[in-house]
């Protein structure tokens, strides 16, 4: 086991026991990538948490975490998770597209697909539809 | 009388000169000897001419060059070093910034921009050839920035910014 595999063990672990598919770890350039597929935000929270525990400011740069929310069903319920404001819900996949609806923390969006790992298209519970930054929805 | 004397005194000058001249190292030998010490500092080069190492070229450091120079004074045949060479580790530093701004991407750059827009504090930059983020943050936002950063998969990214607790 190498030097950095053994400082992330603990990250690894608990990506293997929050049942992250697809795991891959690997070391490339002084960087211990470890990516997969979470089923759900928890699982992928798992593995940031450990990253927390021994990298608290997260300022790591000799790992990547590269899991991602994916595989789920349209349809399934998301949680708006944004810090205070209302998460932007916009027209095409960009922070330059027109904002079409605002949906406020807390609330619930259906998802209509998973178009990228950084946007998903959402509809809200007043049947707008759109795109949202998926950093800022739970699922 | 005066002839035998003047033959002797030819002779002895004789004698001295071909020892002088056998004890004299020939500026190939001394610069073969010379050329395998200074290989070891690769921007530097010498020339020996009448016995005299002419030093020129770069080197990290003072130290570097002083000891080359110690060095070459100590082969047995080397009247003087003459030092033309220069300390430049400023060469390196200057070349860096350079190198680097194009090492990283602009895309890339422009990439992880996009992906720290909406958290307020961070700022991208290129900061001697890597890819750097600067600023005061949360440290919650700071786990959101390396989320969405590392699913960028960009290689080396700095996070250089004060995390707040």
């Amino acid at each position: 086991m190498s030097t950095l595999q053994d400082k992330y063990s603990s990250v690894v672990s608990a990506a293997q026991s929050a049942g992250i598919s697809n795991l891959q770890v690997q070391e490339q350039d002084g960087i211990l990538y470890v990516s997969g597929s979470a089923s759900n935000t928890a699982a992928k929270d798992a593995v940031w948490n450990a990253l927390g525990t021994i990298d608290s400011s997260y300022s790591a740069s000799d790992i990547n975490i590269d899991v991602q929310v994916s595989g789920l069903n349209t349809g399934a319920a998301l949680t708006v998770a944004t810090d205070e404001s209302n998460l932007n819900i916009r027209q095409e996949p960009s922070t330059d597209a027109a904002i079409v609806g605002k949906v406020e923390k807390g609330s619930s969006v259906t998802l209509v697909e998973q178009t990228s790992d950084d946007w998903w298209k959402v509809k809200t519970e007043k049947g707008q539809e759109g795109y949202a930054y998926s950093r800022y929805l739970r699922a | 009388m005066k002839k035998t004397i003047a033959m002797a005194a030819l002779a002895v000058a004789v004698s001295f000169g071909s020892v002088s001249c056998k004890k004299k190292v020939s500026d190939a030998d001394l610069q073969t000897q010379a050329t395998t010490i200074v290989t070891s500092n690769p921007g530097a080069s010498v020339e020996i001419k009448d016995g005299v190492a002419h030093l020129s070229g770069t080197f990290e450091t003072q130290e570097a060059k002083d000891a080359m120079i110690k060095q070459l004074k100590a082969i047995n045949g080397v009247k003087d070093v003459h030092d033309m060479a220069t300390v430049a580790p400023a060469a390196s530093a200057m070349n860096t910034p350079v190198q680097t701004q194009s090492a990283v991407d602009p895309m890339v750059q422009q990439k992880v921009q996009d992906a720290v827009k909406d958290i307020p504090g961070v700022k991208v930059e290129v900061v001697n050839g890597e890819l750097t983020l600067t600023g005061n943050i949360s440290s919650s936002d700071a786990r959101k920035v390396k989320e969405s950063v590392d699913a960028l998969k960009v290689g080396k990214v700095k996070y250089n910014y004060t995390v707040k607790k």
